[in-house]
């Protein structure tokens, strides 16, 4: 079933419901107005076990890129110990194509703020980092008010709604500078103890030994936005909306926030349900192409997920998208569309470029390979490789990362899927730019003493 | 993120005799800053975040007084400052305004390249650099997170999206 009814966008005007012009930060007086903390209130009064079935129930899969399911998540925790235990927000979004995160921080911080209360009370946790990239500076100023409006009118810090259960919660934020491994999750928690943003070998996982060597739960901004609405309204009503696998994945449930970049007349931030095919996504709520071109290829959600490739226009927006379309995953859902006119090889040196820029330093695959990949496509932009050079662009990029098995983390997938999906999605481009690396070779036959004269007489294409 | 290999014995840092951490601002990082973390060094990004917006850089004196401030070793504070983008030492100083051009894949394929050469030729500086009167710092940065008003910039804290090359000389000339 779509989505009839904007859900994470209740008061964020977006369209087809609203007018983004109207948009406006919602300060906590109308939050409340407008129902807002009802749901904590509601779940203050309910067993946490009940409120992770919940959400257990509701399928509910992590909407920062990777799509584990959130509710699966929470229950690796240990059993509360008296200790310290962490929620680690991660609001790190570097991924270039991904704006969704920051609609909710602009415009209507208190959702999240309301799904970090009610997750920390049903996992049980005690603080919370709300991890902020850098760069979002004005997003920072925003969340940063709304945590102390929080404070003030007893959301959190133990006051107000949490004393008559006996349960404090703190919520902080930590800023990030700069360093797109910090959406790492092991990678943010570095960040937030005050190192380089080096992820971590796993195991042991952040459940049980994350933040200061406690058991900590990481999750996105926008999963933790959703928590709101399953726990208000029930996991089936959430569940009405989007779609199961067609192939015995676990489902792609629930609106998903989707933001459409590039060669489109209105990109922005939408609320469509999970499964909306890209064509449906740019023609009915991003305004079609840009100057009536035609569709060339997508990144499928964030640059890391690989592209979409001209005849996968039709391809569904859900989490079954990276086995049927041949991408690495949904990522994000944040596509980033082509048109005809786009110059796939530059597309490629760009995106290769951020992961060389970006790659922490940590594994050799990732360091070096990203920069001798960024050489080679900077190389066949330019007109100067080989036939050959497309070869081991493959083979380079299909070295490395954590499906090969030679690096930690998946910054190196993201650039392995990246550059493969679109040399093998536009190959014909590819060739086109290279020298033939063979050399012609003319033989000579019919020699009297038998003796054939192969000679080689250089590469011929150049 | 730069690998920057120094000789350590030898090198000699510049330092100055009055401290970068006055008695008020360990105070107030005592009161607002160090409460918040399970131990000292996790308020390390939060305190070079201050002094970054205070000095435009992180001097190595600084980087001294805060490892001493938080317990750890001055080579721990220079691990972190040489790995963050947002963080530059002396010798890196950025200027009273940065300009980072977003050069991330829907600015470029939306026209960031244009607007990179155009502040190349107006302020005669390459990326990661400052202008000799310190005035500007040019930096090509990775995606900002508004790929729906590519191209976009920031200019120091303030983004702007759907940038133009007059919209961009407007921009800089109404700098104060």
């Amino acid at each position: 079933m779509p989505v009839t009814e904007p859900v994470l966008t209740r008061r964020i005007p977006t369209a087809p419901w609203g007018d983004p012009r109207d948009r406006r930060i919602i300060g906590y007086d109308e939050y409340v107005r407008t129902g807002g903390y009802e749901t904590l209130r509601r779940a203050l009064t309910m067993d946490p076990s009940s409120l992770v079935q919940t959400v257990k129930e509701s399928e509910l899969r992590g909407r920062g890129g990777a799509g584990f399911p959130c509710g699966l998540k929470w229950t690796f925790l240990p059993p509360p110990d008296g200790n310290r235990r962490y929620l680690a927000i991660n609001c790190d979004e570097a991924e270039p194509g991904t704006f969704k995160d920051r609609l909710l921080c602009d415009y209507d911080p208190h959702l999240v703020l309301e799904g970090i209360a009610i997750t920390c009370w049903a996992c049980r946790l005690d603080t919370a980092y709300f991890f902020i990239r850098g760069e979002y500076h004005h997003q920072a100023k925003i969340v940063e008010r709304a945590i102390r409006e929080a404070y003030e009118k007893g959301v959190f810090g133990g006051r107000g709604l949490m004393q008559a259960c006996d349960f404090k919660v703190d919520c902080h934020m930590h800023r990030g500078a700069g360093a797109y491994i910090c959406g790492e999750e092991t990678g943010l928690l570095e960040a937030v103890e005050g190192r380089r943003g080096w992820p971590r070998l796993k195991p042991p996982f952040p459940a049980v030994k994350g933040l200061f060597g406690r058991p900590t739960i990481v999750n996105n901004v926008e999963t933790l936005a959703a928590v709101v609405p399953i726990v208000d309204r029930g996991a089936a009503w959430w569940k009405s909306m989007g779609t199961a696998s067609s192939i015995g994945a676990p489902g792609s449930y629930g609106p998903k926030l989707m933001g459409v970049s590039g060669h489109v007349n209105r990109p922005g931030v939408y609320e469509c349900d999970l499964g909306i095919p890209l064509r449906k996504l740019v023609d009915e709520f991003a305004g079609g192409m840009r100057a009536g071109r035609r569709f060339k290829g997508a990144i499928a959600g964030g640059v890391s997920m690989g592209i979409l490739g001209p005849d996968q226009f039709d391809a569904e927006m859900d989490f079954d998208i990276g086995r049927r379309y041949d991408v690495m995953g949904l990522g994000t859902a944040c596509p980033t569309i082509f048109d005809d006119q786009t110059d796939m090889v530059a597309v490629a040196r760009n995106i290769s470029r951020f992961f060389s820029n970006e790659s922490c330093g940590q594994c050799t695959p990732c360091r070096e390979g990203a920069q001798w990949m960024y050489r080679l496509l900077c190389r066949i932009e330019e007109g100067d490789a080989t036939t050959k050079d497309l070869d081991l662009l493959n083979e380079l990029a299909g070295s490395m990362g954590i499906i090969p098995g030679t690096t930690i983390c998946g910054l190196a997938d993201g650039h392995n899927w990246a550059v493969r999906t679109i040399l093998n999605k536009y190959w014909a481009e590819f060739a086109g730019r290279v020298k033939p690396s063979y050399h012609g070779l003319t033989v000579s036959a019919g020699r009297a003493d038998g003796v054939s004269s192969a000679r080689i007489v250089g590469a011929t294409g150049a | 993120m730069a690998w920057i290999v120094k000789p350590s014995a030898t090198m000699k840092t510049p330092g100055r005799a009055e401290p970068y951490l006055t008695a008020d601002h360990r105070a107030q990082y005592e009161r607002d800053i160090l409460p918040r973390y399970a131990d000292r060094q996790g308020a390390l990004l939060p305190i070079l975040h201050d002094i970054q917006h205070r000095h435009h850089c992180i001097p190595w004196q600084a980087m001294r007084e805060v490892a001493e401030f938080l317990g750890i070793a001055p080579s721990e504070v220079l691990d972190v400052v040489s790995f963050y983008e947002e963080f530059t030492t002396e010798d890196h100083r950025r200027g009273k305004y940065t300009i980072g051009i977003c050069q991330s894949i829907a600015c470029e394929v939306c026209g960031h390249p244009a607007l990179l050469d155009h502040l190349r030729a107006r302020l005669g500086i390459e990326p990661h650099e400052t202008t000799d009167d310190g005035r500007f710092t040019l930096l090509a940065m990775e995606c900002l997170g508004a790929c729906e008003g590519a191209p976009c910039a920031l200019i120091n804290e303030d983004r702007h999206d759907n940038l133009t090359i007059e919209r961009l000389d407007a921009l800089l000339d109404r700098l104060p």
